[in-house]
């Protein structure tokens, strides 16, 4: 297995599974803990359906994913934030109409295109070069906010009024978080695929959630299941020739059922506490 | 208290609050000043909660004028809000967040640090000042879940003081405790007023549990119904307007306000 480590495309791999996985990883403790779980799903069908237009029009994909992306997590954000109806029914609403778009704008492609399915499935071992450093920038600016606002984004998930009545900025916070996630979608789509990214999202953190009451291990531990996974994930896809996407996800989440019963939340008496 | 002379920090001005076509609080005129104790109550949907949102900066006036600190309503800053230590009622926080108590109260820092800054020793050292207060700097590292209700309480007072607030303003803050408990966090309230010469406004349906330790009690109707201290408040006939049905009176002194639940 180690002799696959030598080829160029498997390092690339490598370096692009652990960059998304690590990237979903991190950006996910704080879906998981606004509940946002299911807008990751509606961002990257809506992404996909970006990236089909762009074939279709022959324009930027990627730009398309972004725009695409990035209405979806603003638009359920603004009807969240109206309290103009449930978060889960806005983001169902759009999450099967931008599929529809996406598959109508396949149907009205005149030849076969395998790259469009590329983005549906993920195929991190045909990463290039680059598009390795496309999702390495992006990363970088990612993370770069991410951690500039990490108090923030920390304090409006556990309450965003009592963080806005605090004097936090809590709704500008609010959409950054939603717009990092439509950003994050995008540079996870050509490595997992559009159906996957979800779950890249949602399963470190749910895991590590399970093992600690602290904020800051929670963190730690989801962003080294996300590299730890999306690592073993793409070993054993070229190791046994299975798919990459689901070779990743199956693994994070056999990891999610051995968490459910290591938990220490599921221990009677749980450490610290106090009558 | 006489506080005549003084500057008031909060000051409505016939302030109304509410939604085109619904007004959840009328033409409030009240002022509030510095290192007084004021309890509000009032009925269910009397217009406590959006006094709360309203103190809090939330919520601005669709009518008349609020003044914080000497700056309107909708021009609070951040730096303002931070000002105002809040405990919310019990059950908006999800209680089995993942978040140690020291990390709990550390959130008690963020508003006053402002954007880019991290926190730092001396804001450890605020947030560790802020439990010791509450008498729960021993269970720093205890995971705020595994807290009883009162503790739990305790640890978002400890919060609320680590913003090192000018004003401390609790919603509700012995619903669904036991009645041990709740007495610890209502002379828990007292003992910061005293120490640290807060101003505490304290959302209440429990008259007769802050009625000995306030200077005033607002009571509201969705309007000011009477304000001014408990003995000019808590008469039966001002009382029997408001509550109605829901009052009961044994005694001459002796209050109880009680939600009244309708037989089905």
């Amino acid at each position: 297995m180690f002799e696959l480590l030598s080829y160029d495309f498997m390092q690339r791999s490598l370096l692009a599974a652990s960059i998304v996985g690590g990237l979903c990883s991190f950006i996910g403790v704080f879906v998981v803990l606004r509940g946002l779980s299911f807008v990751g799903a509606g961002t990257s069908h809506a992404a996909f359906a970006g990236v089909t237009l762009g074939y279709l029009m022959g324009w930027p994909p990627l730009a398309l994913a972004i725009l695409f992306g990035l209405a979806t997590v603003w638009i359920t954000g603004w009807v969240e934030e109206k309290g103009r109806m449930k978060l889960d029914v806005s983001i169902g609403i759009l999450y099967t109409a931008t599929m529809a778009l996406a598959i109508l704008f396949i149907g009205l492609m005149k030849t076969y295109n395998a790259e469009v399915y590329g983005y549906l499935f993920g195929s991190v071992l045909s990463v290039t070069g680059e598009e390795l450093t496309v999702i390495g920038g992006l990363a970088i600016l990612v993370l770069g906010l991410i951690v500039a606002f990490s108090k923030e984004l920390y304090f409006i998930a556990f309450d965003q009024e009592m963080a806005e009545a605090s004097g936090i900025p809590a709704r500008r916070i609010f959409f950054l978080l939603l717009t990092l996630v439509g950003f994050t979608v995008v540079i996870a789509l050509k490595t997992v695929g559009a159906i996957l990214v979800f779950a890249m999202i949602l399963i470190p953190a749910s895991t590590a959630y399970q093992l600690t009451h602290s904020l800051r291990t929670l963190t730690v531990y989801s962003v080294i299941i996300g590299i730890g996974t999306s690592l073993g994930g793409v070993m054993i896809s070229a190791a046994w020739d299975v798919p990459s996407g689901p070779a990743i996800v199956l693994l994070a989440t056999a990891l999610f059922f051995l968490s459910l019963f290591a938990s220490p939340k599921r221990m009677k008496s749980v450490p610290g506490h106090t009558h | 208290m006489r506080t005549d002379s003084i500057q008031p920090i909060i000051r409505f001005d016939h302030a109304s609050f509410g939604f085109p076509g619904v007004i959840a609080l009328d033409d409030l005129s009240l002022s509030i000043h510095a290192g007084e104790f004021i309890g509000v109550i009032g009925p269910n949907g009397s217009g406590k909660t959006t006094l709360c949102r309203a103190v809090l900066g939330l919520m601005a006036p669709i009518k008349g004028h609020l003044h914080i600190f000497d700056c309107a309503c909708e021009e609070l800053r951040c730096h303002h809000r931070a000002k105002i230590g809040y405990l919310p009622q019990k059950g908006v926080v999800d209680r089995n967040f993942p978040v140690t108590v020291l990390e709990t109260v550390m959130m008690g820092r963020y508003g006053a640090l402002g954007l880019f800054k991290r926190p730092g020793t001396k804001d450890r050292e605020i947030a560790m000042e802020a439990l010791a207060h509450v008498a729960m700097d021993r269970h720093k590292d205890t995971a705020l879940g595994s807290l009883s209700g009162g503790q739990q309480q305790r640890v978002f007072i400890a919060r609320a003081l680590a913003q090192q607030p000018k004003v401390l303003l609790l919603d509700e803050p012995t619903t669904g405790l036991d009645i041990t408990m709740q007495h610890n966090v209502i002379e828990l309230v007292q003992h910061l007023h005293r120490q640290l010469k807060l101003t505490v406004l304290l959302i209440t349906h429990d008259i007769n549990m802050i009625r000995p330790c306030v200077d005033r009690l607002v009571l509201l109707k969705t309007r000011l119904f009477a304000a001014g201290p408990p003995s000019d408040v808590l008469k039966p006939d001002i009382l029997s307007q408001v509550y109605g049905k829901e009052l009961v009176i044994t005694g001459q002194d002796v209050v109880i306000v009680e939600d009244y639940h309708h037989p089905h």
